[in-house]
């Protein structure tokens, strides 16, 4: 009777099975129709970030619902923050619905995944702000409208030297952390490149994640006098880093990168990380262009609360494919892609974004100061 | 007299019904890779693949009886091996950005076949440490321990640089998990393991989930038995991770956390603690469920109201699902038992001429 049963339940699921995927392959395929996929983890551990994401795209979508006089339709797939789920998703949209353009995804493990799916179904796809480089390297049908995480060195390296006129620069940084490491080398070289002195870097130290005490780094770095200290890491570690500086006496000026962004930096630094500058994506407090301030109005109208870095750039990307819609006058993928690949100057919410030959963002990075306990929008930098 | 005609009857009739069912098996997977779109046969490659990963996850938990919840990170190593050792000098060089390869790895590279063999040998002989150390624990304390080797395993890939490409992850793995490869290796080690349980090792493990007390005292070696199983079970997890590096041809450490192991440990638990069939039955029918109801995350019309699309929907099913079984069918689809022509034959599917001396493997 149990065997009869567990048979009986079996034969059910698989006919449920069956049945369920030959209905759910019927996309539709109007011709007035253009599908953009949104290729985003909207649960699972990056649900938050795919979210934020894929309101700025939602969001863009309702401002600018047609281009070339066709409806623009999102294709949402949860692509569930799951590697193996993300190719699953990749492949729906690439095969079943045949979209002609993707946004996303957040995560670039999950971007990667999609990756090769999109380029063999020749279907330009457009990461919002995913910054591993091998995302979009190697890959024709892949760009991005975010900048790389080295970049924020690159930057704050130009910073430090045409606006702060620094000569002696000391580094600290957090060694168990790629980013922290990443940025330090790019800050570095370009330093060096543009003082054209070898001996401009006068001290770099290390530290761990989640370390307390940084007095033995500061004292020794304090005997070299440096300008500016360049130290790219973990909000809560930078923040205590700069307390203890300060208590020691160090006067150099602190430049960090996007980590600091964070409202604990202030609560943990306190009165001490006052003038602290850092680069990062997107300034809410003050629009810096026409599409920023539109984008600013209308999304504390639609959702009634502040913008994350992440919709200011999903918006972004949806808005950077439908201007190459209109160039490319076809919706077709491949024409997509190459109207992409020539985007320049585009003005999007974020800053304006040139597409580079390796399909990535030229822009400039958006700095913040830290004045009265508060974030406040300082400058923008190009490279 | 009588009786031993209809054993030999029923044991011939066995026999053609296996041949005949081979035969269509390997029909349909001739007609499947004609007959398949793109997304269609993906799928049916990820069931493959995670066939494997419950059958081998099922040899531990449910033949040997040990709670292990170390597979994500056996999965993680084959999987890199297999990656390492299988990619072009070329794709490593564009892979290893930040810091370039340690020189030796560089310019090792073999075909497909022998990196998958060696990544599921490493994390065998991994999986071979890791129980001779820790199998002397038992149930909650075995998980625990297992559990936190999966994640140490993470780490150590995250923090290799030179070796793993660290966080950055690799991509462009040669897509040599076609489904040949899939499916031949699914069958290969179905078969291998219908074998060994039926072996004397699989009646010892079997003995040891029972009552560990009297497979001892029947002389039965526990704590190599149990060693055994858990090499065997790691080795075919790396296996399954090979696959599924080059079914996806990207990897990075962060897929590997012990969630995945909770993705398989949801199949096997649906399918049947200790059934061989059940879990090939749940991986195919899960892996098919998963995508099948995606549009369960879209609009709805359910004819009284429409939603707006719900991300995640279609995990509620699961949830849903895991739930009743675990409260109505504690056994799960099939329980310990085991496909056979008798068993069909005796719910009246099949003629029942041999029944009186059936003895088919339950």
């Amino acid at each position: 009777m149990k065997k009869r049963f567990s048979l009986l339940t079996l034969a059910a699921m698989m006919a449920a099975g069956i049945s369920l995927v030959g209905c759910s392959g019927s996309g539709s395929t109007d011709k007035n129709v253009i599908k953009i996929g949104v290729f985003q983890p909207l649960t699972g551990a990056n649900g938050a970030g795919g979210a934020a994401e894929y309101e700025g795209t939602k969001l863009a979508n309702k401002l600018f619902p047609e281009v070339l006089g066709k409806k623009i339709q999102l294709v949402v797939v949860d692509n569930k923050s799951d590697k193996v789920e993300a190719a699953n998703a990749a492949t729906v949209l690439a095969q079943k619905e045949k979209v002609n353009a993707v946004i996303g995804s957040w995560g670039s493990s999950l971007s990667m995944s999609g990756g090769p799916i999109f380029a063999e179904a020749k279907i330009p796809a457009v990461a919002v702000s995913a910054t591993n480089p091998n995302v979009t390297k190697g890959n024709e049908f892949y760009f991005r409208v975010c900048f790389l995480d080295p970049f924020q060195g690159t930057v704050g390296a130009a910073y430090a030297f045409n606006t702060l006129k620094a000569k002696k620069v000391a580094i600290i940084r957090e060694v168990s952390n790629d980013y922290s490491v990443g940025l330090a080398k790019f800050f570095v070289d370009e330093f060096v490149k543009l003082s054209g002195n070898k001996n401009a870097i006068v001290a770099t130290a290390d530290y761990n994640t989640g370390d307390q005490d940084f007095s033995a780094q500061l004292t020794n770095l304090k005997q070299f006098e440096p300008d500016v200290i360049f130290a790219p890491g973990n909000y809560t570690e930078s923040a205590l880093i700069i307390k203890q500086a300060r208590a020691l006496g160090i006067k150099a000026q602190f430049i960090g990168g996007d980590t600091w962004d964070e409202s604990s930096f202030l609560t943990v630094g306190g009165s001490a990380v006052e003038g602290a500058v850092f680069s990062t994506f997107f300034a809410n407090d003050k629009p810096i262009n026409k599409t920023s301030e539109a984008f600013l109005k209308a999304y504390r109208e639609e959702f009634k609360k502040e913008p994350a870095a992440g919709s200011a750039l999903g918006y972004d990307a949806y808005l950077v494919i439908l201007d190459a819609i209109k160039r490319a006058n076809s919706a077709e993928p491949q024409k997509i892609r190459d109207a992409l690949a020539k985007t320049k100057g585009f003005e999007g919410s974020a800053g304006e974004i040139t597409i580079n030959a390796e399909r990535n963002a030229d822009k400039a990075a958006v700095f913040k100061t830290v004045k009265d306990g508060k974030f406040v929008f300082l400058t923008t930098v190009k490279p | 007299m009588n009786t031993l005609l209809t054993q030999n009857d029923t044991q011939r009739r066995d026999r053609m019904l296996t041949l005949g069912a081979a035969v269509i098996g390997l029909g349909l997977l001739f007609a499947f890779d004609s007959m398949f779109d793109r997304f269609t046969m993906q799928i049916f490659k990820l069931c493959a693949i995670n066939v494997i990963l419950a059958l081998s996850l099922n040899l531990i938990n449910g033949f040997t009886g040990l709670f292990s919840l170390g597979h994500a990170g056996f999965m993680a190593v084959g999987a890199y091996t297999c990656a390492i050792l299988s990619m072009s000098p070329e794709q490593k060089e564009a892979n290893f950005v930040l810091q370039p390869i340690m020189p030796v790895l560089l310019n090792v590279q073999m075909p497909f076949l022998p990196s998958l063999l060696i990544g599921g040998l490493l994390a065998g002989f991994i999986g071979w440490v890791l129980g001779v150390v820790t199998l002397r624990l038992r149930d909650d304390y075995l998980a625990i321990a297992t559990l936190g080797f999966s994640e140490i395993i993470r780490v150590v890939l995250t923090n290799a640089q030179t070796i793993t490409n660290g966080s950055l992850g690799l991509k462009g793995l040669p897509r040599f998990t076609t489904m040949w490869w899939a499916w031949g290796s699914a069958i290969v080690i179905t078969l291998f393991l219908v074998l060994l349980i039926k072996s004397t090792y699989g009646r010892a493990f079997k003995s040891i989930r029972d009552n560990e007390i009297a497979a001892e005292a029947m002389g039965i070696d526990v704590l190599n038995m149990k060693v055994l199983s858990f090499t065997i079970s790691s080795a075919l997890a790396g296996i399954a991770g090979g696959l599924l590096a080059h079914y996806l041809t990207t990897i990075d450490p962060k897929q590997f956390i012990f969630l995945k192991t909770f993705d398989i440990l949801l199949i096997v638990v649906l399918g049947g603690i200790g059934s061989i069939t059940g879990s090939i039955v749940s991986a195919i029918v899960v892996t098919v469920l998963m995508e099948a109801l995606r549009f369960l995350d879209g609009p709805l019309n359910l004819g009284f109201m429409v939603t707006n699309g719900i991300p995640g929907l279609r995990m509620v099913f699961f949830s849903a699902l895991l739930m009743i079984v675990v409260i109505f069918r504690q056994q799960g689809l099939m329980g310990t038992a085991e496909f056979s022509w008798n068993s069909l034959a005796r719910i009246g599917l099949l003629p029942k001429r041999g029944q009186k001396s059936g003895k088919g493997v339950e």
